[in-house]
């Protein structure tokens, strides 16, 4: 029997934050741990074969956490798994009651704005390279060879793809929340 | 932050932000802060640390509270005078709407 899972791209699988708690939660009841989230626990995540644990799972995303952020959920009995980017993962484990760390409307629509807002970043980063990369395939043209042009406008291309992929991760993330809320 | 953009900012203000400055008036850190809460409403707020720390972060950010200080990386904050007029705002605007309530209701 394996004792390893091998997960890729967890974290593009299930883009709304209470999602993927709720994937790790499973995956825990199901007997599947993981010790550490790293930087690249985004694209690839190692799971172990253990016990079956009820764990609560947070998701938060802090772009600048001050130095108060891990000692405040630690006080609280949460452990922090590590992060990937900005994201922070929250372990705790339970019986009874499910323990959360949002507990008012307010906070949880903060908490999926925060997301949003980092996916906003990638979003424009990568329109305004299509949108450099146009502007140069079409004015500049004359100074390009033909296959410079095509490679521009490929890439042109593949940047508004990744962006229109964001900007709908961006909408579903949004309308999920409301849903949420309602 | 200004006591007028203060008010357009925070009245009226959500049960949290309420209970937060409200056991901000002695100093308290988060988790402190979660313990009062629950006993001034007998176990029927219990505030997640995440939402602890966005609140405190963005009174803080805002001038209603202040850290005083940081222990072993934990911060006791304290309510400021701006976070008193606030909450003394709030106050009023909750006793009148118990007071049309009240006479609405007999």
């Amino acid at each position: 029997m394996k004792n390893k899972k091998i997960v890729f791209f967890p974290a593009f699988k299930r883009v709304v934050p209470s999602d993927f708690e709720n994937w790790l939660e499973n995956m825990a009841l199901d007997g599947w741990h993981i010790e550490r989230v790293r930087q690249w626990s985004s694209i690839i995540m190692i799971f172990k074969k253990g016990k079956t644990k009820k764990y609560r799972f947070v998701y938060d995303l802090q772009a600048v956490p001050g130095k108060d952020y891990i000692p405040t959920y630690e006080q609280f009995g949460w452990e922090c798994l590590g992060r990937m980017a900005s994201v922070y993962i929250w372990r705790m484990e339970y019986s009874g009651e499910r323990p959360e760390a949002f507990t008012d409307n307010e906070s949880m629509v903060g908490r999926d704005k925060r997301t949003i807002a980092a996916v906003s970043v990638s979003f424009s980063l990568f329109l305004l390279g299509a949108l450099a990369a146009t502007i140069t395939a079409v004015f500049f043209s004359g100074s390009l060879s033909a296959g410079d042009r095509n490679q521009l406008i490929a890439l042109a291309v593949f940047l508004i793809i990744l962006a229109i992929l964001l900007g709908t991760v961006m909408i579903y993330i949004y309308k999920r929340g409301k849903q949420q809320e309602e | 932050m200004n006591e007028e953009k203060a008010v357009k900012k925070y009245i009226p203000m959500t049960e949290t932000m309420f209970f937060i400055l409200l056991s901000l008036q002695q100093e308290q850190h988060g988790y402190g802060i979660m313990l009062y809460v629950r006993q001034l409403t007998n176990n029927r707020i219990v505030l997640g640390a995440g939402t602890i720390y966005n609140s405190l972060s963005r009174l803080e950010r805002d001038g209603l509270i202040k850290a005083l200080s940081e222990d072993d990386r934990k911060k006791t904050y304290i309510t400021t005078e701006l976070g008193k007029k606030i909450l003394h705002t709030e106050a009023k605007r909750i006793a009148e709407l118990y007071k049309n309530v009240k006479s609405l209701l007999g």
